[in-house]
């Protein structure tokens, strides 16, 4: 019985169905008035800008 | 004698004299006058060889140079020019063809991830065949423009980064931008050059036909596409579907309560609604009734109330469900329509919020639900860029009829990005204002333009029908260098590069003057363009291209500023009180050249897409890294605060405001709001209306907006998913998803 269930564990722990592997998260950003759905088609300069933009305090 | 000659390219040929003799004469020729007899062309080639052999030379360039040396040396000075000219011609060429095949290989070969070149414009995939198509056509393009149509002060300021000539490659052909008014273009059908489209007659037609008119236009100009009054004119498209659904809802009515068949319903409702002074409307329904039963006898009145009640009910219901899903089609569209070949899809602006009817309501409420609700999978969507008009009265009250719009609209920007925010009441905008018009009301297109004073016509201040014709941009900070800490020094360079900006912008003019209404069948032989309806085919477009705006604008004023003082307008008083000078500078500049040609020079706080890393890298060469000026990648957009600095975001609206009022050709500011803007509302309407406040004229705020496409959350995602737990790149069990599926709606299975 024992090792019944451990085999039967061990069938289904390999069935199990992963999905989204590889892919990455989409990050939307503003550039100079304009969406842009992913960072990859910025330039090099505004990636450069998107990256050092800093938060500004509401308070 | 060489029996050799070693070409450019490193191969050898045999030497020939005669093609040295062809040459001469052919430069001879060109000349015109001092004819060389063949005589002398024999002794002219004969003494270059001797002196070749004599000084054993064999390679090409050599032997050019003997050729202009023995030229002079004979007296035939002019047919030396002429040489030396038809040599640099084919260097140019020749340069042209290793310059332009370096760029054609990279566009070809390198992924655009690894090419800068290929990432030019964020919105085009240069990757696929077209946009590498549209790439191949632009460079080329720029190449012609830079070395055969530009003046040369011009094509040297902009290569050597002094100046940069925004959309050059399009310089030969079109304009920037456009306002559409769609109500002037439904009104009678229109063409597309494609096929003609009649009046449309319900919200998806009119939400269909926008689209197509955006895409129509954007084929004929290099810049974005803009709808300055959207809410009026899709509010057309709801009344129609109303009155459509309340005939219908009303005849339905009565086949049910008559026992009547479907056609004698329909028959009765036309003849019960026949002869009242107006239609059915979404607003009018208790007006409507009454009129209705006024029209009637005493018996017939129960029923009448009871079917108006009903039609009215079941109307709204069914205007409101098209509404929402014409405005969803609209978003779709205009984010998978093609133009340009397929390479991108149109870059276009709605500007909406004052139209307070029950209609115009409905379409912005649906609009922004639709917005909020994302895409297909939830996304967001890229386009169109979204302007909210903010204004007293209107929408900024809570007492306002579409306050609640207002609201609305805010809340849709903390979890799109968008809306962004046009502030009708700062007072370079209220100026132009008239309660009720449409076309008093500044419209911003998304790039920041705004175009709306018309010195060329000054009864026709108004937004629709024109846009912009071309802008180039002053690189600040180069001008902060070469001054070396001197101010005076400073406004003395600054005005030789407005003088060259004007005198390329009106080279520039000429050439857009020169061409035809048929080069433009839509924008100009649809009468989109001002005044172009008055004109034939076969019309030159000059005079009403004067509607439209010539304009300069500049980049980095903050690293121009730290040039000069060692700090920017974030960190000092005096560096902000300069900033406004040098702004007001440009200013007085645009409206001097504006009253002295009656063209509408204006100024623009420049959206710097391509052009910030292309300044500074030049600047970096010939400068070096320099601390606060050249040691990033990118100059600092226009009159903003540096990204990077830190600051309140009140301090960085206050700073930026008054130069909103200086940059009469636009302008945009931004706030980075930290975490998720759509958890603190509060925050965001503070900051929105403190821009009103302060005079911001276009503003928008900036926030994380993040989303995983395997769970489908919309958020802040930082390292790892908050709904799945996953990690960039991870998998998620399948299990979990269906699990999560049961939660939230908007999981992606
Ligand atoms: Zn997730």
């Amino acid at each position: 019985m024992l090792l019944d269930t451990q085999c039967t564990d061990k069938k289904v722990a390999t069935e199990v169905k992963m999905v989204g592997a590889g892919q990455g998260f989409e990050r939307t950003r503003r550039i100079t008035g304009y969406l842009v759905g992913t960072l990859e088609r910025f330039n090099n300069a505004k990636r450069a800008e998107e990256r050092e933009r800093v938060k500004h305090g509401a308070a | 004698m060489a029996k050799q000659i070693v070409k450019r390219d490193g191969c050898s040929v045999l030497f020939d004299s005669s093609k040295i003799l062809n040459a001469i004469a052919k430069a001879n020729k060109a000349v015109g006058e001092e004819e060389i007899t063949a005589t002398g062309l024999l002794f002219v080639t004969e003494e270059v060889c001797r002196l070749l052999e004599a000084r054993s030379l064999s390679n090409v360039e050599e032997i050019q140079d003997v050729v202009e040396e023995v030229l002079i040396r004979f007296g035939f000075s002019k047919t030396a020019k002429a040489y030396i000219l038809y040599r640099a011609e084919h260097t140019k060429i020749r340069d042209a063809e290793t310059y332009l095949m370096d760029i054609y290989k990279k566009l070809t070969w390198a992924p655009a991830k690894e090419e800068d070149i290929k990432r030019e414009n964020a919105n085009i995939d240069g990757d696929t065949a077209m946009g590498t198509m549209l790439r191949y056509g632009s460079e080329g393009s720029k190449f012609f423009i830079d070395n055969y149509v530009l003046p040369k002060d011009a094509a040297a300021g902009h290569a050597n980064g002094d100046i940069h000539i925004h959309d050059k490659d399009f310089y030969m052909l079109t304009e920037t931008c456009c306002q559409i008014d769609l109500i002037r273009l439904f009104k009678k059908g229109f063409s597309t050059g494609h096929g003609y489209l009649r009046e449309p007659n319900s919200i998806e037609s009119y939400a269909a036909l926008a689209c197509i008119a955006l895409q129509a236009n954007q084929n004929e100009m290099h810049g974005g596409q803009s709808i300055p009054n959207f809410d009026f004119a899709m509010a057309q498209g709801v009344n129609k579907t109303f009155r459509k659904e309340y005939v219908a809802a009303f005849a339905c009515f009565l086949e049910v309560k008559n026992e009547l068949d479907a056609a004698e319903a329909v028959a009765r409702t036309e003849v019960l609604l026949q002869g009242l002074p107006y239609q059915p409307t979404l607003g009018n329904g208790e007006a409507f009734g009454q009129a209705l039963l006024a029209c009637h006898g005493e018996t017939m009145r129960p029923l009448l109330a009871k079917t108006h009640l009903h039609a009215t009910q079941k109307a709204i219901q069914a205007t409101r469900r098209r509404t929402y899903q014409a405005m969803e089609a609209f978003i779709h569209n205009l984010n998978t329509m093609n133009s340009r070949a397929g390479a991108q899809v149109p870059f276009s602006s709605v500007n909406y919020g004052t139209d307070v009817s029950a209609e115009g309501r409905m379409v912005v409420e649906n609009l922004l639900l639709a917005t909020k609700a994302g895409l297909g999978n939830g996304e967001t969507s890229i386009f169109p860029v979204q302007i909210f008009k903010v204004k007293a009265g209107v929408s900024f009250n809570p007492e306002d009829p579409n306050y609640d719009l207002f609201r609305l609209a805010m809340e849709t920007s903390a979890r799109r990005l968008f809306p962004n925010f046009s502030f009708l009441d700062a007072p370079f905008n209220a100026q132009y204002y008239r309660e009720g018009d449409y076309n008093s009301e500044v419209a911003y297109m998304g790039c920041r333009t705004r175009v709306i004073g018309n010195v060329y016509d000054t009864e026709r201040q108004v937004t629709c029908g024109r846009g912009n014709l071309s802008f180039t941009t002053v690189n600040l900070p180069r001008l902060g260098l070469e001054a070396k800490g001197n101010t005076a020094a400073f406004f003395t360079l600054l005005d030789e590069r407005i003088d060259l900006v004007f005198r390329q912008l009106l080279h520039r003019f000429k050439v857009q003057g020169s061409k035809k209404v048929y080069n433009y069948p839509f924008l100009m032989g649809q009468g989109i363009w001002l005044d172009s309806e008055h004109l034939k085919w076969e019309d030159s477009i000059e005079e009403v291209l004067k509607h439209g705006t010539l304009t300069i604008g500049f980049i980095g004023l903050a690293e121009a500023l730290y040039a000069l003082l060692g700090k920017h307008h974030g960190q000092c008083e005096q560096a902000q009180a300069l900033g406004l000078q040098i702004v007001q500078h440009l200013r007085r500049r645009a409206d001097e050249k504006a009253r002295e040609t009656g063209l509408n020079f204006s100024l623009i706080a420049t959206p710097a897409e391509g052009l910030s890393g292309r300044f500074v890298a030049l600047d970096k060469q010939r400068y070096g890294t320099l601390e606060g000026i050249t040691d990033k990648d990118y100059y600092t957009n226009s009159f903003h605060v540096p990204v990077s600095f830190s600051i309140a975001a009140f301090r960085k609206i206050q700073l930026e405001a008054p130069y909103h009022a200086l940059t009469n050709a636009g302008h945009i500011s931004y706030v980075e709001l930290d975490g998720d803007a759509s958890k603190n509302l509060e925050a965001f309407e503070t900051i929105v209306r403190f821009m009103h406040a302060q005079g911001v004229g276009y503003g928008s705020i900036n926030h994380p907006l993040d989303r995983d496409p395997v769970c489908g959350y919309i958020g802040v995602i930082d390292d790892c998913c908050p709904r799945c737990g996953r990690k960039e790149g991870e998998g998620v069990s399948e299990e979990a998803l269906l699990q999560l599926k049961k939660q939230y709606h908007d999981v992606p299975m």
